[in-house]
Formats: structure tokens, sequence, C-alpha cells
């Protein structure tokens, strides 16, 4: 399944007409929680910073630590949170399916905070950025191995404010 | 030796009464270490309708009753086709000849009337190879026509409970979280039903996730924790009103896993704050909170023993998920688990002696009970993905949830005797999972 | 904003295109049906929730909450407190004294059904959806645990505890002939095997897998045959109890006047220990355990009974001496099992030697289920 199809099974699957989202053709890009607004060329859109920032990091199994390649993208991730300041953010963690409900309940907050505590760390004020946990309650891939499993054990930084494209 | 021994047996025969000519050595002794493990045959005749009116509900009933005792494992039915006798009056002597026959150890028959929405049921339990009623006699159950099952049940526990000597569980309810929908879209709602699976009931709608519903001590309440507010927090529900309120508290702390004590005063679960999760309790009329664990590890799935004096509980504080128990006031907790893989989701059993767990270990998942310092670890499980126990009101049974593997995988409800015999799903009319078992109904 | 335009008229053609002709192209079906549980009514979900009142049970009608019909969200009426009133009826007349046992015509077993799943509850207001699992079921090899694992019998065999083999009837033979229809023990196991050590047993065939020393080997065992076969081949030895015993036991009878039994029946020498084990494999295999309590299943009783000249018990001997281990209600239920046990393997009569009749006529049963424990 091409990764176009992916979206649009999406897209429909939850009817939301977030047209100015399908650009990128990543279907991991697609976020199930919020829809971005504004075009991808705005740079200070949230669509941008989902597209172009990238919105998650992802973890290894049983694991809160950043990986280098998850650490690069949340300090773009802080700069660009630097840089519009309008913006206030909610990070969601998630587990994989491998492990029990309340257990990955904790790990899917332990993983958001991670990331929390690293944008912090790199300036943007704590007050603007919240954590939630999901578990394992909201997988985006649906397989059961580690195909699936290393694209839901991630953080996802979803942009809370300043929806003006 | 042997002169000696002949000499012994020869003066203890001098001082036998005369007359006394072949001596007996008493009674012949035997041991009998070895018996089998089998379902006991028992047969449930239809029971007999003493008005017109009860003809549907007498046969329904005597068919909840059987497939109540059937449905232990313990208990095996004798068809009706193979019955040699019938029972046609209810305070009539029963042939125990025709039921030792087709080898039914134990016989219970039964009588229903209906007079507008009143319904009685009387029955008897008989102990076929000794000739004899089962101890207690026979009873009489009066109620509404539309509590037939759980009359059922409360006949089938009392059977249940003279022969095997422990008390019964089926007249029970289970709440549980309905799931419906794909993985990535998977629909969750409250529901409650009979143990059996009968009368289900949906307490909340889909709109927002809910996870691991625990009864209170009476029955009469639920703990779970709900994303209602988009974010997960503490509900209580009443099941009778079908009224909810939040337990919990500051805005931004996720607090989850909560737990009823066996007095229903105080819940205990855990709190979720700078990525660090730890356990609490709070008075549930005060709303007064005491921390009970401050370690930086994940603390959760906790479970109260029965007299309420003692937490166990699940930390990664040794690397990985293991079993810990501490007092239920806190402090130092001593880890009980020591086998190979993670250990989650203890529950404390009713009779206080096991401890029932979700078991992870080289990629499978088990449900496994051990004693409650840990000790005499037994498997009962092995699947993809089994978690979540639950104790029957007799701690006999655990129920549990079981996740099938891949893209379509999808939850159902499975229970397994404490012997690891008789897994079976338990039927509910979506997927299940998360089962919480009530204690037997008044 | 161009290019956004474009992008977005491309994925509404795209979308429409797919949602129009999608159905019509063989692709893969849709791994799974999604319910629209969203779209519920609030009258049919107050619906749902209201067929459901709590019913009542109780001698008086308690205070029943009726359910609402125009709250939005569900009325259950409050489960009633009360104590489901339970009287007793009268007393039936005590049964007269039955028969003698043995004076009725033996009737043949009946076809014991073979073991099967208990059947699930019938529950027929529900649809239910049960789905195959993803899994291979492992079928549970047999329902049934026994001192010694026995293999499942031929399809049409009948299970008895005495095996018999088939006599049809002989065709050119000038005297009737019974009719007698092949016996085998039922199969069993010699222990409970639960889900997660089959797995493991499945496991350690899989080349992938490290394999785990296995204490078991399942090796088929020749089904165990009929009692009193089971034993000559053994050294006869005699019982040799220790000294003190021995004593003991001499010393108690002559003092307890046991003398004074004169029994105009033989007695003849002590039973041999194959003897004994014959009579105690022959209760074995009739005492099940599988319905007894975890507490009644660590109490071991003493039972007391006497037979009869042709190896019958009177049940009215059976009695518990002593118990061990357990409450009061635990050996109660262990005691009522193992008199079961008497009582359905002794239908038939014991299998003893007639000429020591007064060495098994009265007997003490001990029966320790230490090793048929749940472990």
């Amino acid at each position: 399944m091409s990764g176009l199809t992916k979206v649009i099974l999406v897209v429909s699957a939850l009817g939301l007409a977030a047209c100015d989202n399908l650009t990128g053709g990543s279907g991991n890009s697609t976020d199930l929680n919020s829809a971005g607004a504004g075009s991808v060329a705005d740079q200070t859109s949230a669509a941008y910073f989902q597209q172009e920032i990238g919105d998650r990091v992802l973890f290894v199994v049983n694991q809160s630590t950043l990986t280098t390649q998850a650490e690069g993208v949340l300090l773009s991730q802080a700069n660009w949170l630097l840089a519009n300041t309008d913006y206030t953010a909610t990070i969601e963690g998630h587990a994989d399916e491998q492990g029990t409900r309340e257990y990955n309940l904790a790990l899917g907050a332990r993983r958001a905070n991670a990331a929390r505590e690293y944008l912090v760390s790199r300036g943007v004020a704590g007050n603007r950025i919240k954590v939630l946990s999901y578990g394992k309650e909201r997988p985006l891939e649906i397989c059961s191995d580690e195909s699936c499993y290393s694209q839901n054990r991630r953080a996802v930084t979803i942009l809370t404010g300043g929806l003006t494209g | 030796m042997r002169v000696f021994l002949t000499g012994v047996l020869f003066a203890a025969a001098l001082l036998a009464p005369a007359g006394a000519v072949v001596a007996q050595n008493g009674p012949l002794r035997i041991e009998i270490t070895d018996g089998v493990i089998e379902p006991l045959p028992y047969a449930v005749p239809s029971f007999i309708a003493e008005t017109a009116s009860a003809n549907e509900l007498s046969a329904q009933i005597a068919r909840v009753v059987a497939s109540d005792l059937s449905g232990t494992g313990l208990f095996r039915e004798i068809p009706a086709s193979a019955h040699i006798s019938k029972v046609t009056d209810f305070n009539a002597q029963v042939q125990y000849a025709d039921w030792k026959a087709v080898n039914a150890q134990a016989l219970i028959t039964g009588a229903v009337s209906v007079n507008g929405n009143r319904l009685t049921v009387r029955f008897r339990g008989y102990d076929v190879f000794a000739d004899k009623e089962l101890d207690g006699g026979g009873l009489q159950f009066t109620g509404t026509t539309d509590g037939w099952r759980r009359m059922a049940h409360k006949v089938a526990d009392t059977i249940y409970s003279r022969i095997t000597g422990e008390g019964g569980y089926f007249d029970s309810r289970v709440v549980y979280v309905s799931e419906n929908g794909p993985k990535n879209d998977r629909r969750k709602r409250l529901a409650i039903m009979d143990y059996d699976g009968a009368n289900v009931q949906f307490l909340t709608n889909s709109a927002s996730i809910v996870l691991a519903p625990r009864f209170s001590p009476s029955g009469d309440r639920v703990l779970y924790t709900s994303y209602e507010s988009g974010f997960p927090q503490i509900h209580v529900m009443d099941i009778g009103k079908v009224q909810r309120r939040v337990l919990s508290t500051d805005d931004g702390i996720m607090s989850f896993a909560p737990r009823f004590s066996p007095d229903g005063r105080t819940v205990v679960y855990s709190q979720s704050q700078g990525g660090n999760t730890d356990l609490f309790t709070m008075d549930i009329n005060s709303g007064k909170l005491t921390r009970l664990t401050s370690a930086p590890s994940i603390e959760t799935a906790p479970s109260f023993s029965p007299d309420g004096s003692q937490i166990v509980f699940e930390s990664d504080r040794s690397g990985s998920q293991q079993l810990y128990v501490m007092a239920a006031t806190g402090g130092d907790a001593r880890r009980i688990s020591h086998g190979k893989g993670r250990y989650g989701t203890p529950v404390w059993s009713p009779r206080g002696d096991l401890l029932a767990f979700t078991k992870q270990n080289k990629g499978r998942f088990h449900i496994g009970v051990m004693r409650t310092d840990g000790s005499e670890e037994r498997l009962l499980t092995a699947s993809f993905l089994d978690e979540g126990p639950t104790w029957s009101p007799n701690g006999r049974v655990i129920m549990f949830t079981r996740e099938t593997q891949g893209a379509n995988g999808r939850a159902l409800l499975y229970s397994v005797d404490i012997s690891g015999r008789n897994l079976k799903p338990v039927r509910t009319p979506d997927g299940g999972s998360d089962p919480a078992w009530s204690p037997l109904q008044n | 904003m161009q290019t956004g335009i474009k992008i977005s008229l491309t994925a509404h053609v795209g979308l429409m295109g797919w949602v129009v002709f999608g159905a019509w192209f063989p692709s893969e079906p849709l791994p799974f049906q999604v319910q629209q549980v969203t779209m519920i009514s609030n009258a049919e979900f107050a619906l749902l929730s209201q067929q459901h009142t709590a019913p009542e049970i109780a001698a008086d009608p308690a205070v029943l909450a009726t359910p609402q019909e125009d709250t939005p969200l569900p009325e259950v009426a409050a489960q009633s407190d009360a104590e489901p009133e339970t009287v007793v009826p009268e007393p039936i007349v005590p049964p007269a004294p039955e028969p003698e046992l043995s004076e009725r015509p033996e009737p043949e077993p009946a076809p014991t059904p073979a073991p099967q799943a208990p059947e699930p509850p019938s529950l027929p207001e529900i649809a239910t959806v049960v789905p195959e699992t993803a899994e291979p079921q492992v079928a549970q090899p047999a329902d049934r645990v026994a001192p010694v694992p026995i293999a499942p019998p031929a399809p049409d065999t009948t299970v008895d505890e005495i095996v018999q083999p088939e006599i049809a009837p002989d065709e050119g033979a000038e005297t009737q002939q019974e009719v007698q229809e092949a016996t085998a023990p039922e199969a069993a196991n010699d222990r409970i095997v639960t889900e997660a050590e089959q797995q493991d047993e499945q496991a350690s065939i899989a080349p992938t897998q490290s394999l785990r020393p296995k204490t078991r080997p399942r090796r088929p065992t020749p089904p165990e045959t009929t009692v009193d076969t089971a034993t000559p081949n053994e050294p006869v030895e005699q019982p040799v109890e220790t000294t003190e015993d021995a004593v003991a036991d001499a010393v108690a009878e002559a003092l307890a006047g046991g003398g004074d039994v004169i029994a105009p029946e033989p007695s003849g020498p002590p039973l041999t220990s194959g003897e004994k084990d014959a009579l105690r494999i022959s209760v074995s295999s009739c005492w099940n355990v599988g319905s007894l309590s975890t507490e009644a299943l660590g109490t071991t009783v003493v039972v007391g009974v006497s037979l009869s000249q042709e190896g019958k018990p009177d049940a009215g001997t059976i009695r518990m001496l002593s118990s061990t281990g357990g409450s009061s209600t635990a050996a109660k239920q262990a005691f009522e099992a193992a008199r079961r046990a008497i009582i359905r393997c002794g239908a038939k009569g014991f299998q003893l030697p007639p000429e020591k009749y007064g060495q098994w006529r009265d007997i003490e049963m001990t029966f320790n289920p230490e090793r048929m424990r749940i472990k």
C-alpha cells in the first residue's frame, strides 16, 4: 500500500477534511489527534511543524531515553517553539502493545516527559508544554511485529495554540 | 529378632481370654494416595413446573444450573436422554438405584411455580451413592420472574458449595471494557454483565477511552480510569444509578489504576507527574491524599490484601517490571517475584493465599499464580497477549483479557480454573478487556 | 498557496475516485468490521441499558427504583439488598430402607458420555460472535487426570473401570453368549497439563528454541489392565510391619479381647502385598478428587468400612475415623469423596481372596490427597 493510499485511508476513516495536510507523502506524519493548520510553505504554521520539523520521536523497546536522532528532532522543535511563541504544546507519549496496560500508560508518560525535559533544557518555557500518555491505547500501526511496534513507541508533540496558519 | 517377635506374640496370645482361637490382626489398613481428577458426573432433570405458567422457566432454570455447574469444569452433566427415572414429584423419594445406574453421583431436583410475576424455586441435592440428600436439605428462593437467572445461579451456588466445600461464584457480575473497532480506532465503553456473559448493560458511551474498572467491596460502585476530560482521571460510578463523578484531582496530573480498599473507604491508585509514576491513597470521603512510594521508577497496578493491611504492586525499580509487597501505609517494599521475565498486574486472591499476575517471558504472556511470598509460581496460560487477571469471589477461577495477534487482533475475555484446567472464552457481545469480578451478590 | 490548492485538488479527486471505484477493484477485503458505535442514539442507548433492570429476589419487594423512561442517563434499579428468603420446605419422610443393593438386577453401566467440553451457557438473547483466534488451539489432551496415564481408547469403546475384551456373538455357537462391548479405561493424563506447559512442550520441539530438559518423558503407557492382573508378577512379600507395630497390634488385639471374635468365616493368612495393592488400586480408580475444594485437597481422612463376604462394602458401615489437615467442612467433603470411591468401585465386590475374609472384613482406608493437590 502506497504512502498516499495510507494517508487517504486514514483521512477518510477519520472523516477529517484536513486537505492542506496531504503533502509530503509520508503517512507517518499525518497526525491522528490533531489536524495541523496552515500551509507547509508557511514556516510558522502547525503544518510546517508537523511535516518539516517533525512532530514525533521514536523510542526503543521499554526505554524512554532519547536517541541521537530523537534529540535532533527535538532540537528543531525547540528552536521552532522558541521562534513561534504563540504556540503551546502537549506531548503525547505512547507504547507498543507488548506490555501490560497500566505499565504502558506509565511508560508513555515517561517518554512524553523525556521529550518535554529536552525541550525545556533547550530553553522552551516549561509552562508551554504539557504531557499526556495514551499507553498502548492509540497505536498508529496495527501489525504485531517490530516494524509497527517501532512506529508506535513514540512521543508526539501536538501544537495547541495559535492555530492561525 | 524372629525369636523375639514370636515370643512377644506368644505372650500377647497368653493375655487373651480363654477361648480365643483365632486372633485377628484388627482391621486391614491401606493408604490411598493416587486418585483421579475428573469432573463429577451429576444429573439435573428439568425442574417440575407446579403452575402452568412455570413450564418454560422450570426448564430454563434447570439449564442455567447445569450450565453453571458444568462450566466450572469440576462437574459433568449426565444428559437427560440417559436418565432412567423421571422426577415428577418434588417430595417423592428419588430412585437412587436408577441414578447410580447412569453413574450420576449427584442429583439435583427442583420445582418452580409462578404467580403473576412472583417466582418460587425449590430444590434439593442428593449424594446418590450415599443414598441420601446433601446436607442442608431443600431450600426455597422467591423473587420476581425477571430475576430467574439469578435464582438459578443461587441454586447452582448452593449445590456447588455443598459438594466442593467452598463458596460458589455464579450469582456474581463482571464489569469490563467492551471493545469495538480496529486496533487504531478502538472504541471502548464500560459494560457490566452476569459472570456468564448474560444481561450485558453498558455504563458509558464510547466517546472517551475507559480503562481497568474495579468493583467496590459491596459491589455497588465501580472505579475506573477515563479520558473523558481528555486526560486520564479516576472516576467512580454508582452502578444502580449509573451516575459518575471524577475522584481525582489536579489538572495536569495523570491518575489511573484505582482500586478500593477492602473497607471501601480508601482508593489506592497511581499518579504520574514529571514522568514518574507513584502510588497514592485517597480517602474517598475527605479526598485526603497520602503518598505511598517515592522511587523515581514506575509503581502501579496496586492491589490490597483482603485484610487491608498490605498492598502488592508492580515496579520497575530493579530495571524491569517485578512484584513487590508493602504495608498499606507505604514504606519499605519487599520484592517477591524472582523468576525469569517481567511480572505485572498482581491481584490478591479473595482467600488471601495466592496472587494472580501477568508474566511476560520470551515474547509471550502468561497468567499465573503464586503464593503471597512469591513461592510456588504456576503459569496457567500462554498466548500472544494475556493480561489483567481478576479472581472469582471464591478464589477458584481467574478471568483475564486475551488479545489476538496481528492487524485484525481483538481482545476477548477468558477464564481458567486455578488448576490450569478449563480454559475457555467468556461470551460477550463485542470484544472485551480488563474484566473485574464482583463479590457474590446478596 | 498555489501548490497547496493543487495538492488539495489532487487529493480530493483521488479520495473521491477511491471512494467511488475502490470497492469495484479486487482489493484486500477490509480486515475488520468497523462498527459505528457512536451512531447509537440516546434512545437506543437508554433502551439497551434499561432492559436489564436488576431483578429483585426476595420475599418482600424491596425498594426497587423504577427506570425513568425520559431521563437521558440509563436508570438501573438498585440491587435489592434483601437476602433471598430461603425456606426449608416440608421435610421429606425419611427414605424407606432401600432394598439391598445387590438384590437389584445389576445394571450395566450405561455408556458414559465421552468427556466433552462443558457447553458454554446458551444465551440466545445475545448475538455473540466468538471469532476464531489466530493461534492454533491446542486441544487439552484429556480431561481426566489419573495416577497412570491412559492412552485414549478406540473411538467406539465404552469407557469403563474394568477393561473387558469385546465378545462378539458367535454365529455358530450353540449356547447363548452374552454380547459384551469392549471397554477400556477412560483416557487420562498423569497430571494436569496447563496451557503454559503445553506450549512449552510444543516449543521444545521447535529447532529454533533451545531445548529445555524435560523431566517428564511422555511415552505411551499401555493401558492399565484389570485390577486383578495388575500385580501378580510382582514378587510377593509378606507385609512386614515394624516390630513395634506388630507387637502393639498384637498386644492391643489381645487386650481388647480381639480373640472373642471367633470368625465363623475363614480368616487365613494375612493378605499379600499384591492383594493389598489390588484393593488399593481398585479404590484409587474411583477416588475422584476433581470436585474437591483446595482445602479438602489438603485434608487426609481415615475411613472405616466393613465388607460382605462377596467383597461388597456395607454402605452403612462407612464412617470417618479421623482427619488431619483441614477444617471439619473440608474433612466432610474429603470423606464424601472417599465414600463415593468405596461404594462405586465396590459395587461389584472388590477382588479379594475369599479364604482370607477374616483379614479384610474390616478395613481402614487412609485417603491422602497430598499427591493430588493443585501444584
